[in-house]
């Protein structure tokens, strides 16, 4: 089969993160299963345009924002009629790929997790009312009129509430370090908090949440472990136990991690909270904030999600901290999640079902709105 | 002690997934969980089924609801639950405990906190906060079960104050206790629009219950309890405004409806 997958990044970009990683492992084993794989994605300053890096081909045009208008003008000198189907994947901006894709190739979206509060995280007010009332909302309704794939159970529910009506589970990916880390529990009662210090992340809650935990268990301590534009004033305002570390290296975090008795995640929302995969992976379990994508990762690794407000938390934590959670956690083979292998074979399964050419209406519906638009 | 969990839902799926889980996650070792469903049209039924031991189908209130789940429930202490509550882990374990330290203790009241998402949640979680420990509102939610028997159950004829009107009738009965673990209860986004429609829907209610309980409710209306902390209203003058709002959008709300119900009895 020969695919073209549009992604706002690729797994070069400085700022790639989870969904690169899931489109380069994806990408790399579908090209040894023998297809033809291109990845349309934003230029990266010292990259080539167009390049073969793992057996598929990435061409890069475009910036953050324009990178959506390169991909559609890309299709049309280049891809028209050399694909059979094209996989818009979407973070927050979808690519509309079933609105302009008119040769007969099927289309299908793939969606790691919508945006909605983050907006508020991420955007100037003004913008953020924008973004989350008018413009997510429309891009949604736009994009469920093709075939979706979710990457959690959580994203399909919020694309529902868009309207999108055949939405298709996907499974996370995760691979586990080859050596798992071979350190004790530390002594001391011990949580861990990995990611970034962003404000949708909350790093404010854990600190709070182990401060009011520390009345019972006054042994409790915690690692905050990343850096980010917060770090400096956390540090500061650090109460008693807590420990930053900052940005360590990947093997530096597993121990870490694996050290720790207990790992809590208090973001706004996730897609999938991967950063509780690995935890798990490492036997540690996680108490998380029920919030999309946290709720699936937690869930699936068999950890414990409670009401996102810090005392909860704390209560949570008291609990289950001397009982459930001290003693040994066995180690979770994928922590919960699915293999690189596993993944690229059931996406590339949902693709080859659910994927369908679009429906001339749809394109028409869509060129007299902006035709209406224009009037 | 075999603790049964009865927990009536009408199209709760927003948060009957967290609920029924905090309920499987109670670390006490005998726990029974059971839905009783009045024909919900969302996917209720779907996450009912994943975690419950038995869904049920009845109606056509929440208090019918309530007793159909006490007669196919099979614990020595029964418990009811609404579908917007989170329990924290060892509340079973703490209901153990306290029944066993305390033979003549019949029922136990389980205090309530709140959570939810904007402006006016966090007026409500202040308003829960002060009610912790005032018996004019808080009322029992775990019963042994011959004292539940004992009652009849729920009162039927009531849909609103049916958790007073059975506070009340216990009083008379046995001996009230506590437990110290909360309930998080999710108020999701408080509106005031929705907030009205509801007390007026429960204000018809009202007339009934004052007849059967005349010399008690005048405390449950007063809420006395929100003016005795009265530092921790000063010190959220932002939220002590929002809950003014709050309280009197629900009064308002509640005297139409017990308007509505003396209109339709005339």
């Amino acid at each position: 089969m020969r695919i073209l997958v549009l992604n706002w990044r690729d797994l070069t970009h400085p700022a790639s993160g989870g969904a690169e990683v899931y489109t380069e492992q994806v990408l790399r084993r579908w090209v040894q299963a023998g297809h033809e794989v291109t990845l349309f994605a934003a230029a990266v300053a010292g990259r080539p345009a167009d390049e073969t890096i793992d057996g598929y081909r990435v061409v890069r045009a475009g910036n953050r924002f324009t990178v959506y208008r390169e991909a559609r003008r890309w299709w049309e000198r280049h891809g028209r009629g050399r694909y059979d189907v094209v996989v818009d994947e979407t973070n927050t901006v979808p690519f509309l790929a079933h609105e302009w894709v008119d040769d007969g190739a099927r289309t299908i979206a793939l969606v790691h997790q919508t945006c909605e509060e983050i907006w508020h995280v991420n955007a100037p007010p003004l913008l953020a009312h924008l973004g989350r009332y008018r413009l997510e909302p429309n891009w949604l309704r736009r994009l469920g009129r093709g075939p979706i794939l979710a990457v959690s159970e959580s994203t399909r529910d919020a694309l529902a509430r868009f309207g999108a009506h055949d939405v298709t589970v996907v499974p996370e990916g995760y691979e586990p370090p080859a050596v798992l880390p071979a350190v004790l529990k530390a002594e001391q009662p011990t949580a861990v908090f990995c990611g970034r210090m962003v404000s949708y992340k909350r790093p404010y809650d854990v600190m709070r949440a182990v401060e009011l935990a520390r009345r019972e268990l006054p042994g409790l301590r915690l690692r905050m472990i990343g850096g980010g534009p917060l770090l400096e004033r956390l540090r500061a305002g650090a109460p008693d136990g807590v420990d930053f570390l900052g940005r360590v290296p990947e093997q530096v975090k597993l121990d870490e991690m694996a050290r720790a008795h207990v790992h809590l995640a208090t973001s706004v929302r996730e897609g999938w909270g991967l950063v509780v995969t690995e935890a798990a992976a490492v036997g540690t379990p996680t108490i998380a904030y029920d919030v999309p994508g946290l709720r699936d990762s937690t869930r699936a690794a068999g950890g414990v999600v409670v009401p996102p407000h810090p005392e909860a938390m704390a209560r949570w934590l008291c609990e289950l901290m001397p009982s459930r959670f001290a003693g040994p956690f066995p180690a979770l083979p994928h922590g919960g999640a699915h293999s690189w292998d596993d993944v690229a074979a059931t996406v590339l399964d949902a693709v080859t079902e659910k994927a369908r050419a679009p429906h001339t209406d749809i394109r028409r519906d869509h060129e007299n709105q902006l035709r209406g638009a224009h009037v | 002690m075999r603790i049964s969990f009865v927990v009536p839902t009408y199209n709760s799926a927003r948060t009957l997934d967290a609920c029924l889980a905090s309920l499987r996650g109670q670390t006490h070792p005998d726990v029974e969980v059971l839905v009783v469903d009045n024909g919900s049209t969302d996917s209720t039924p779907v996450i009912a089924a994943r975690h419950a031991d038995q869904v049920l189908q009845w109606g056509p209130e929440r208090s019918a609801q309530r007793n159909r789940g006490t007669a196919c429930s099979t614990g020595d202490v029964v418990v009811y639950i609404d579908s917007d509550m989170v329990l924290e882990p060892h509340i079973a374990g703490q209901i153990e405990a306290e029944f066993t330290a305390n033979p003549e203790t019949g029922a136990l009241v389980i205090p309530e906190r709140s959570f939810g998402e904007g402006f006016l949640a966090r007026c409500r979680e202040l308003e829960k906060r002060l009610y912790v420990g005032d018996d004019a509102v808080e009322s029992p939610r775990a019963f042994r079960r011959r004292v539940i028997e004992l009652l009849g159950g729920w009162n039927e004829r009531l849909t609103a104050a049916e958790d007073w009107d059975l506070a009340d009738r216990t009083r008379g009965v046995t001996r009230i206790g506590r437990i110290a673990a909360y309930i998080w209860h999710d108020e999701g986004r408080i509106q005031l629009r929705s907030t009205f429609a509801k007390k007026r829907y429960y204000g018809r209610w009202i007339d009934e219950y004052v007849r059967m309980h005349a010399d008690t409710s005048g405390r449950k209306f007063a809420r006395t309890a929100l003016f005795r902390k009265p530092g921790s209203l000063l010190r959220h003058p932002a939220l002590t405004a929002g809950l003014a709002t709050l309280k009197m959008t629900e009064a308002a709300g509640l005297m139409l409806g017990i308007r509505d119900s003396r209109v339709a009895a005339r």
